[in-house]
């Protein structure tokens, strides 16, 4: 058994060099860049309200993939789940535009969690009813809600007089509090904060939590007992895409402030290689998220480097849950098998 | 004719951690005749199969064909030297066709290049003069369980092998199928093979076989008996052993309340019932043992019971419906156990409908662990890197501690230790003198005799009547 901090330790290493082995691929002066995504993540405040943004919506789609894999149901769908809820955001805004801020903010953000959860538990109840496969259905819903959205914003929810696919923009009034209007860092983001802190509790401390890791691991021995494992994995997708809903209105409540086809900045997807990091675990998920939102908002300083700057983040991601799979893989082979009885 | 000579097992030993599945088991079998070995479950054949086949390589002792000592643990040496094995579990390609089987069988020992329809020819052509008719393209996975066994006998013979081993193989046939099988049996050994059948329904080994030897506990109780000096009765005898003094039937029974099951028919996974009417009935305090074959109907019996599986039927407890059933499943790996998760978690199983706060929960697991004598490290020890008895320790405390009216246990020492299995077997009888009803269901005859008040019967989805354990000391089935 290895430690905890051994772990980290090993992990962290390794993920730093993915990164200096990615930027050498891509010809970029290792040196150079390390300072520049240091720089651009945390140089100045500015920077560093650029990462505390990006690391919100990773952490909260995060934690909706771990609640959806800890019940066995491998929800590839945070991205649908999380467009969904922005559609009904965006909906819900239209609906009672004019009403005070007080009553629209809290409106807003729980239309976005519930149009998550509704997507969520759709796939969910997919599976549980007809046993269809979680992995095909979440993606397939993917491309549906994404199509949801080009002809939400192209049709009923397009801005008046615009010719533009974009909904309403919010008042300002409705939109989260932002301390310092020169930067993006706005009060949502503690919503991330509170969730982990809430799913790690859900998970960890009571029955459901409970339910839904023994469905995970051993879905008959929950039936064995008298528990419905296919109820506790529709609860468990429809609460994985409430979450990536509220990732939807952090991003839509706290900083777009209106959707057009680019509102999907694949937070949702990002989210599982956040969670595989980080272990399925609320805590690991905080450091993973922290990783990946750092890097988010530092490799846009490369784009003076090379054209694919940005695009960075994503191959370094790929590469290091690439690499966390074969680890995995090398040591379960080397685990002795359990003794047969 | 096939000539290969005989086939003799010398001092045969071989152990699993601390069970002496094999203990100097010799055995001598002749070319021409139909020899049974018999014996009870955990006597030991499968494990004699699997030495013989060279799947398992035993301790000490080996295999000597025709004079010649068999390399231990080697299967393709042992198919080379002519011993063919009918398994138990058919060893069939579902997607496959007869004939691709069939040459998938053989491309390892057989000289040429793959050929499907030469690697097959042999077969095919042994099939003809048995008189049966098989379809050479018809995908296993089609074929009834007769038709998939005749496959699997074909691969066994078709290069004129000496020495043919059958494990079990009347299981999965219909009583027509047994015939019929018997009856080639029968054949195979008149043409000069060695025919061994490993096998524990007394009825048609007596039917069939020339010689019995009965294995009990691993070791040799009868080696050679010629088959028509023995009558059914010894034999159970031997395979079971001096039974243990019968209780009287039902002295500890209160007169009322218990489980009462009428009529009872329970589908099985397949939809088709596996239980079919089956009525009996456990009061408070009694165990009622439920024996028979793995595979008759049991499981889904007790599923049902548990609440499960549906069914048909009345199941009344103390006059009013089921409920909070201690159930110890048969498969502790597949049902009983979330084997990732820790000691306290696996306990907490039993705790769904009562959940502790959570600070009660460590010294609660504490509790149980000290009560049930659970060797663990602690609550928080992955229930997989518990041995096997602790593991269905874990299981008996969970759903034992919470003192149930009725308890019903499938198999529940299977694969214990002596120790453990006498624990197990001490918490049912304490359940019992509680007041609880308790069902118990085991392919163990022995631990049926000391446990059980009533035994009866399951085969074939039905049940038997319930008789005290000394009624039946010369009537096993």
């Amino acid at each position: 058994m290895r430690s905890r901090a051994a772990t980290f330790g090993l992990t962290a290493a390794g993920l730093l060099a993915i990164l200096i082995l990615t930027l050498l691929v891509f010809g970029m002066p290792v040196g150079a860049s390390l300072r520049l995504i240091v720089e651009g993540a945390f140089g100045d405040k500015y920077g560093v309200a650029r990462t505390i943004v990006r690391i919100a919506p990773l952490l909260l789609t995060g934690l909706g993939v771990t609640v959806a894999w800890r019940a066995g149901m491998y929800n590839i769908g945070g991205e649908g789940q999380y467009v969904i809820g922005g559609v009904c955001g965006a909906w819900v805004a239209k609906l009672i535009a004019g009403s005070p801020s007080a009553v629209a903010t809290p409106l807003l953000v729980a239309a976005c969690i519930a149009g998550g959860a509704a997507y969520g538990a759709l796939a969910g109840w997919l599976k549980a009813r007809r046993g269809v496969n979680i992995v095909i259905s979440t993606i397939l819903l993917n491309f549906i809600a994404l199509q949801i959205l080009s002809w939400a914003v192209s049709g009923p929810l397009r801005q008046r007089g615009s010719t533009l696919p974009w909904s309403d923009e919010l008042p300002r009034a409705v939109m989260f509090y932002r301390p310092d209007h020169a930067s993006d860092l706005h009060a949502g983001v503690a919503l991330a904060l509170v969730a982990a802190l809430a799913v790690y509790l859900l998970l960890f401390r009571t029955r459901w939590g409970f339910l839904v890791r023994l469905v995970g691991i051993n879905p008959r021995a929950a039936q064995v007992n008298l528990i419905d494992p296919n109820r506790v994995q529709v609860a468990a997708m429809a609460l994985s895409g409430a979450l990536c809903g509220l990732a939807a209105a952090v991003q839509y409540v706290g900083i777009s402030g209106q959707l057009s086809v680019e509102f999907s900045q694949n937070w949702g997807f990002l989210g599982i290689p956040v969670a595989l990091l980080g272990g399925l675990h609320p805590g690991g998920l905080l450091l993973s998220s922290a990783y990946f939102g750092t890097l988010r908002a530092g490799t846009a300083n490369l784009a003076r480097f090379s054209q694919g700057g940005d695009t960075l983040v994503f191959v370094i991601q790929a590469v290091a849950v690439l690499g966390l799979a074969g680890i995995r893989g090398y040591t379960s082979l080397r685990r002795p098998v359990a003794e047969a009885v | 004719m096939v000539s290969g000579g005989g086939l003799e097992l010398v001092g045969i030993s071989k152990r699993f951690g601390a069970v002496k599945a094999l203990n100097d088991v010799s055995l001598s079998f002749k070319p021409g005749e139909v020899h049974a070995v018999l014996g009870e479950n955990g006597a030991g054949k499968s494990t004699l199969v699997n030495v013989m086949a060279g799947l398992t390589a035993p301790d000490s002792g080996h295999v000597i064909a025709d004079g010649r000592e068999l390399p231990a643990g080697d299967p393709v040496a042992s198919r080379r030297a002519g011993l063919g094995v009918v398994h138990q579990h058919f060893t069939l390609v579902p997607s496959l066709s007869a004939a691709e089987n069939i040459a998938l069988f053989r491309m390892r020992t057989a000289p040429g290049r793959f050929d499907v329809a030469a690697l097959a020819a042999p077969a095919l052509e042994r099939a003809k003069t048995l008189g049966w008719t098989l379809e050479p393209d018809a995908k296993a996975e089609s074929l009834p369980v007769g038709a998939k066994q005749r496959i699997e006998i074909l691969k066994s013979i078709c290069d004129d092998e000496p020495f043919l081993l059958f494990d079990e193989p009347t299981a999965p046939l219909s009583p027509d199928e047994v015939e019929d099988l018997l009856r080639i049996l029968r054949r195979l050994a008149d043409e000069g093979r060695v025919v061994v059948l490993v096998a524990h329904k007394l009825k048609e080994v007596l039917a069939v076989a020339d010689r019995v030897s009965v294995l009990r506990r691993g070791e040799v109780q009868a080696a050679g008996l010629a088959a028509r000096d023995i009558t059914a009765d010894q034999l159970a005898t031997l395979m079971v052993g001096e039974l243990p003094h019968a209780k009287p039937l039902g002295a500890r029974a209160t007169s009322h309340g218990g489980l009462v099951a009428q009529e009872l028919t329970v589908p099985g996974d397949s939809g088709a019932p596996a239980v079919r009417r089956v009525s009996f009935s456990a009061r408070r305090g009694e165990i009622i043992g439920i024996g028979g074959v793995d595979g008759n109907g049991q499981v889904e019996l007790a599923e049902a019971i548990a609440g499960i599986r549906p069914f048909r039927g009345d199941l009344t407890f103390d006059g009013g419906p089921v409920r909070d059933v201690a159930y110890i499943p048969a498969d502790r790996h597949a049902d009983g156990l979330a084997l990732e998760m820790d000691v306290a978690d696996n306990l907490l199983l039993g705790r769904l409908r009562s959940w502790p706060r959570r600070r009660e929960v460590e010294p609660w697991a504490r509790e149980l662990i000290e009560k049930f004598e659970v060797k663990t490290s602690g609550p928080a020890q992955a229930a997989v890197e518990l041995s096997g008895g602790n593991q269905q320790k874990l299981i008996v405390a969970r759903t034992l501690d919470r003192e149930p009216d009725l308890v019903v246990a499938v198999n529940p020492t299977r694969g214990l230790d002596v120790k453990a299995t006498a624990f197990v077997c001490d918490q049912l009888r304490a359940a019992r003198d509680r007041g609880a009803a308790v069902v118990l269901i085991s392919a163990d005859l022995d631990e049926l005799f000391e446990v059980a008040d009533q035994v009866s019967f399951m085969s074939a989805g039905a049940l038997s009547p319930a008789q005290s354990a000394a009624s039946l000391v010369g009537g096993t089935p």
